[in-house]
């Protein structure tokens, strides 16, 4: 997919690992770990919101346009 | 879910097997008669379903044969139709109903239904032509007197089939929405 998510990039920046991630944004192990890897569909405002609250940053630091095929 | 949706569930679990048994008692009574029909014809009369087609038999066989092609395939593709029934209410889960498992189940339900429709049709045409022939065909259109009906039947599942695909898909996409 084009859009690319730099989840892992930004935790790593901010020495956060998935468990504390988890319980700052409230979500499950599982759907950020599918975050993480970039099998989401889709992703809310509000998570994103969460998400760059918990890592102090901004969403275009997780996310990013990359030229490719689309699926 | 409810409990009346639970209890309506077990009753329709239960209909469709009591169905499920009878078409197929109809099915294997009927093969049983067409054996004996090509066998030991005096034997027909004592059968369930009592179908002597043995006039027939001794004018063509092949219009013999086709009829009882006819006459078969629809009562086994009946009893097919509600076993594929039984397994979708038996494993079909109210609380996540858009599975691939259903979809696919309902499509089989679809084309199957859509078989025994126009399968009814043709035999009913073909008993008529055998008619203007000459051939004794009145205890055959039992078989086949709800074609039109199986044909609607089929273009309403089908819909349903279609709706069902399109469930999964926004099921899918709402599940990997984060």
């Amino acid at each position: 997919m084009p859009i690319v998510v730099n989840l892992d990039v930004m935790m790593a920046k901010r020495k956060m690992s998935l468990n504390e991630l988890s319980e700052k944004v409230d979500l499950t192990l599982s759907n950020l770990s599918i975050l993480k890897t970039g099998k989401a569909k889709a992703i809310r405002f509000s998570t994103l919101e969460a998400i760059c609250k918990a890592l102090n940053c901004q969403p275009a630091d997780i996310l990013e346009y990359v030229e490719g095929p689309e699926t | 879910m409810s409990n009346s949706s639970n209890f309506i569930f077990k009753a329709l679990y239960i209909i469709a097997w009591i169905i499920f048994v009878g078409l197929s008692i109809e099915a294997g009574g009927l093969i049983v008669n067409f054996v004996f029909s090509v066998y030991k014809p005096e034997f027909v009369p004592h059968l369930y379903q009592k179908l002597d087609l043995s006039a027939m038999y001794n004018r063509s066989q092949w219009a013999f044969f086709g009829m009882y092609t006819f006459i078969l395939a629809i009562a086994m593709l009946k009893a097919w139709l509600f076993y594929v029934v039984i397994e979708l209410v038996g494993k079909l889960d109210l609380a996540k109903p858009f599975s691939t498992f259903v979809s696919k189940k309902i499509m089989l339900i679809s084309i199957l239904t859509l078989d025994i429709g126009v399968l009814s049709l043709v035999a009913r045409q073909s008993a008529k032509n055998l008619l203007h022939h000459g051939y004794e065909t009145d205890e055959l259109n039992r078989f086949w007197v709800d074609g039109e009906a199986y044909i609607l039947m089929a273009a309403v599942v089908y819909i349903i089939a279609i709706i069902f695909k399109k469930g999964i898909e926004l099921q899918n996409e709402n599940d990997l929405t984060i």
